[in-house]
């Protein structure tokens, strides 16, 4: 690019990253709306857009969905609604969302969504490969990829501007690379006018809308034989003129750009006798191979589309039809189709052209974002080359960087695993009266519970002051006997179980965090099953916790609440830090009104989050679960004895749901020594109320005002960071606001526990 | 921003793709990855080079491992390779601790400038990275920025400067004045003091390669664990091996002290520690009664959060600089960790 004449509009020299470039796109286009959900290595994308949205850069409307499912689905209602709609995800966000994709793209409702592409769980891995994108491939969305920061930005453009031209109207995916594209700098050049951007894509008529009155439309009948088929017939013709018309948008978008883009990208491909088709930075990496190679004299190349759907198979026959060998790379594998889906998709591109005899070597490389490096790309042209000279392939299909492993090493126990005798050593003596339900929970004291072995081991990789690990802990101190956990996605999990680590001193399982609950409750039932048919002891005794953040219960509410409303012998416990931390402190419905986070960004324009926190508790106790219970670690008496209750009722009567609020001074911008004052602090204001709920029967069991410890919430929020700005006089309202609803619920919650029938 | 006029840049090392290659190695919280970007938008649109910045990020957590890679090169060579810097022209540590737990040095050659956040002089550092030979460069870093109110990342950025021979300071100071400008205008004049005291400050001397410490080449794929022998699914079998771990390069300075003299046992402390360091052993109390004693804390995990310190009642634990200590003779090991 440095080299090529710059033609037409005035640009910007720029250093950004892949991440920043869409953002900055998707601002210049100002898209209606925005809905999204984060997830790395997209979230930059959402974030760079709050805060320009904060310094009055442009007027999308960001709307934060409760998931990629919820997300995908606020898109397709705005883009319904006429508006230009835009959406970034990657990975397990794609998948989720996957569901919707269809329906956009089968009703007609043209729409941008960027997949930065990211590694499908499982085992979770947030780097990058293309296991994601490839799910997209049947969903009736164009896909365009772009292999630099450069292409991020250039092909948001041009994705609206293809989709929504009259005879197409689908809806278009770009999708780059996570990390290596998304978060990598590159020097770049970008308009300095945003509306030659929007001149450029031109008004946005939509064929129909759902919000004219005047103009009634049913959207997305029932539709079955023989009708559907031609719906898809239709679908398929947009398709078609995808294909016929990308070139002319291309040389739009070269005429006021200056930067070419084909169906296809080629490097040293007019003479090439071997080539490299390899898909996004790694093709660029493939260009440094393939000049070491033709120094050597090599005739070498490499090659990969712009555009994946509509498939440009035809330019693909073309360039491929004088080369002897070519080795596709796939980042990511068809299981049992012998390639990745760019192998199996060439080669039925090759077949098309009877003379055709290029030989195709098919390789797996870079799974869960392993480097590539200049030197792999050399060892695939040189076996390329030998198949070619030898005229005939030896090994069809290999993976590439996998490697055997040491042989005479064998992972193994490291410890003896904990007994039950050793975590159930009677230091907490516990009774019932049966008859009248009241308990009696003795030796709670902090010195000797110190003796029971903790469920996790030292060594984990948490930040420095996490309150995770201390309210997990005490949590657990109330906990007697066995136990199996489950954690969702999330800091917890992440620092860990980094691989080949764990520091489960317990059998843990993870899941995603929309399916810890229900996973668990299958975890339950196949325990007692199991037991009942004889295959386990009847004597074995498991207590059964699941822990995720509050996160996980944003977009796990669904099958939480289905949890409960089973009534399933389990305890959730959800420990809240007010945000999704794990991804870099996005707002979550738990972060309290106008706290900054990395998606509410405070600025002239914006003053942090504009929502009231979520009541996750009341939520909980409304699905009348036999126990539902609030904690905090500097009040970890309180929390041991309500740990101690909820593994009753967990193994006796049915689920258990617990929140403790815990510090997270990275996020919160605290002095990590302040962790516990900040919670403490939270307490004292009755923002986070210390309670249970049994059987219905609300309980306050620390009550700030008995203690004459009531404090204004201003007391807890002048002690962290992201909530600096509110000690100002222009944030006095959002101040009282807070106050306000924080009143409100304490009273509620005390004529709650005043009155057992409420 | 406006470029800096500099007539001719001529970049003295580069390799085989044309680019000068930076590495930073940190641990997150001290600003590598700020001081990446910042050192190449200097170059690309300070100095008019062209170039690629990017971070070894995974789910990045403060106080684990960090790398930051930069190349530059000239305007008209494109940057294709995506790939993390193994033969570095410099390698920058920005602390010390991360020696003993991360391979540093790999792919450190004669003609490489390895810059070091230390008190200790070069020959001492010699001696302590046993480098094979090649630049070290000293700077005390950590002091520089407590004294000028700054963080690690910009004197070690003055002495980046001063060693590259070719980035100019005063574009790097612009690109300072804009990044911190914009949102923190009261943070520019200690960050340019700190700056040009890294610069000034960075003593660099050249070893040779003597024979008397082996090359440490860079090693792509150090994994044990294979297709052949991983346990399937992913599983780890090792149930709490996290324990082998050494977590205590993610400390920054300071460490809780604890006075047994003022210990009361209460436990608390072992309530507030996210990374259960407090050391207990079995013992009688002075009334006969069998009860557990606390008799020390295991420095191996802890990451300096002190929070033991803000919950002991009888102010038995109290804030200490580590560097005042001998780390290795106060820690206690857990019973599990003594051999």
């Amino acid at each position: 690019m440095g080299t090529e004449v710059i033609k037409g509009a005035k640009q910007e020299t720029g250093f950004l990253s892949g991440n920043e470039m869409a953002a900055l796109a998707a601002s210049q286009i100002n898209f209606h709306i925005m809905g999204y959900y984060p997830i790395t290595p997209s979230t930059e994308v959402a974030e760079n857009l709050d805060e320009m949205k904060a310094e009055g850069e442009h007027d999308i409307l960001m709307i934060p969905g409760e998931g990629e499912h919820g997300a995908a689905a606020i898109c397709y209602g705005a883009a319904t609604a006429g508006a230009r709609v835009f959406n970034a995800t990657s990975a397990q966000g794609l998948l989720y969302a996957l569901e919707q994709l269809p329906v956009q793209s089968g009703t007609r409702f043209p729409m941008l969504l960027d997949v930065v592409t990211r590694s499908v769980s499982g085992p979770l891995d947030i780097r990058g490969d293309h296991s994601d994108i490839m799910m997209a491939l049947n969903c009736g969305w164009i896909i365009l990829l772009a292999k630099d920061p450069q292409a991020a930005y250039d092909m948001n453009i041009i994705g609206v501007k293809i989709g929504e031209l009259e005879d197409v109207r689908l809806p278009v995916i770009v999708a780059y690379d996570g990390f290596f594209t998304s978060h990598q700098k590159r020097r770049v050049q970008y308009f300095t006018d945003k509306s030659l951007v929007q001149e450029f894509l031109g008004s946005h008529p939509p064929k129909y809308v759902s919000i004219d009155p005047r103009n009634p439309v049913t959207i997305g009948p029932y539709m079955n034989d023989p009708d559907l088929i031609n719906n898809k017939k239709q679908q398929s013709m947009a398709m078609e003129a995808a294909y016929n018309r990308l070139g002319e948008v291309f040389d739009g978008f070269y005429e006021l750009s200056g930067r070419r883009y084909g169906l296809l990208e080629t490097y040293m491909m007019e003479d090439a006798e071997v080539a490299l088709v390899i898909l996004n930075s790694a093709y660029e990496t493939s260009k440094e191979a393939v000049d070491r190679l033709r120094a050597e004299g090599f005739k070498v190349g490499v090659m990969m589309p712009n555009v994946i759907r509509p498939f440009p198979a035809r330019e693909i026959r073309e360039c491929l039809k004088r080369v002897k060998a070519i080795c596709v790379a796939d980042r990511q594998e068809s299981f049992g189709g012998w390639g990745g889906n760019m192998t199996i998709e060439v080669k039925a591109a090759l077949k098309d052209d009877p003379d055709n005899r290029t030989l195709v070597l098919s390789r797996i490389y870079g799974l869960g974002g392993k480097e590539f490096y200049v030197e792999d790309a050399i060892d695939m042209l040189r076996e390329t080359t030998g198949a070619a000279d030898k005229g005939r392939v030896d090994v069809p299909f290999e993976y590439v960087g996998a490697t055997p492993g040491d042989l005479n090493f064998n992972p193994g126990r490291i410890q003896n695993p904990l007994t039950k005798e050793e975590t159930s050593q009677g230091i907490i003596k516990v009774t019932r009266d049966e008859a009248s339900g009241k308990w009696d929970i003795k030796g709670v004291s902090a010195r000797p519970l110190n003796e029971v072995p903790k469920r996790i081991a030292q060594g984990h990789s948490a930040c420095s002051g996490c309150g995770i690990f201390p309210g997990l802990d005490i949590f657990f101190k109330g906990i007697q006997g066995d136990v199996v956990v489950l954690y969702h996605t999330g800091c917890a999990m992440v620092v860990t179980t980094g691989y080949p680590y764990s520091s489960h001193n317990v059998t843990y399982i993870h899941n995603l965090f929309q399916s810890g609950a229900p996973t668990l409750a299958g975890v339950v039932e196949a325990f007692r099953e199991r037991q009942r048919r004889g295959e386990i002891p009847a004597a074995d005794d498991i207590t059964f916790v699941m822990i995720t953040g509050d996160g996980g219960m944003d977009i796990g509410m669904g099958h939480a609440i289905g949890t409960a409303l089973r009534n399933h012998n389990l305890i959730i416990l959800e420990y809240d830090n007010q945000g999704y931390m794990n991804t870099g402190a996005q707002l979550s419905f738990s972060t309290p009104l106008g706290h900054a986070t990395s998606t509410s960004h405070v600025g002239p324009y914006q003053a942090g989050n504009k929502l009231q926190h979520k009541d996750t508790a009341q939520i909980m106790a409304a699905c009348n679960i036999p126990y539902v219970f609030t904690g905090i670690a500097t009040q970890y008496r309180d929390l041991i004895k309500k740990a101690t209750k909820a593994q009753y009722y967990a193994k006796n009567e049915g689920m258990v749901y617990g929140k403790i609020l815990i510090a997270c001074p990275l996020e919160w911008k605290s002095e990590e020594i302040l962790g516990l004052e900040i919670i403490q602090t939270a307490v004292d204001c009755c923002f986070f109320p210390l309670y249970e709920v049994e059987h219905g029967i609300t309980t306050i069991t620390y009550n700030p005002e008995d203690k004459g410890k009531k404090a204004p919430v201003t007391e807890w929020l002048r002690l962290m960071g992201k909530t600096k700005h509110l000690g100002k006089p222009e944030y006095k309202d959002i101040v009282e606001r807070l106050q306000k609803e924080v009143d409100r619920r304490w009273e509620r919650l005390k004529a709650m526990a005043a009155n057992p029938l409420l | 921003m406006t470029p800096v006029k500099i007539p001719h840049i001529t970049i003295p090392k580069k390799h085989k793709e044309g680019a000068f290659e930076i590495r930073m190695e940190s641990i997150g919280g001290l600003g590598a990855n700020v001081a990446g970007k910042i050192l190449a938008e200097t170059g690309v649109l300070g100095m008019g080079l062209n170039g690629s910045n990017f971070s070894s990020y995974g789910s990045e957590k403060k106080g684990a491992p960090v790398k930051a890679h930069v190349r530059l090169c000239d305007p008209d060579t494109p940057i294709r390779n995506n790939s993390p810097i193994e033969n570095p022209h410099i390698l920058a540590i920005f602390h010390e601790a991360l020696i003993k737990t991360v391979p540093v040095l790999q792919g450190v050659v004669p003609d490489s400038t390895v810059i070091l956040n230390t008190t200790k002089t070069p020959a001492q550092t010699r001696e302590m990275l046993k480098l094979h030979g090649g630049f070290i460069g000293c700077v005390n870093a950590l002091n520089i920025a407590i004294e000028e109110k700054s963080r690690v990342n910009i004197p070690m950025l003055g002495a980046i400067c001063k060693a590259s021979g070719f980035l100019d300071p005063d574009a790097l100071r612009n690109t300072i004045k804009n990044v911190f400008g914009r949102k923190y205008p009261q943070t520019v004049p200690g960050n340019l003091k700190a700056f040009d005291r890294g610069y000034d400050e960075i003593k660099i001397e050249f070893f040779p390669p003597d024979e008397k410490y082996p090359y440490q080449p860079f090693v792509r794929n150090p994994s044990k664990l294979g297709y052949m022998n991983q346990p399937i699914g992913g599983v780890v079998v090792s149930a709490g091996i996290t324990r082998e771990k050494d977590l205590s390069p993610s400390r920054v300075g300071f460490i809780p002290i604890l006075d047994l003299d003022t210990c009361t046992h209460c436990g608390e402390c072992d309530y507030a520690c996210p990374d259960y360091c407090f050391v207990w052993e079995k013992g009688v109390t002075k009334t006969g009664k069998e009860a557990i004693f606390l008799r020390g804390i295991d420095y191996n995990y802890c990451k300096g959060c002190l929070q033991c310190v803000w919950i002991c009642k009888p102010k038995a634990i109290s804030i200490g600089k580590e560097s005042d200590y001998n780390v290795d003779k106060l820690t206690l090991p857990h019973p599990f960790r003594k051999k």
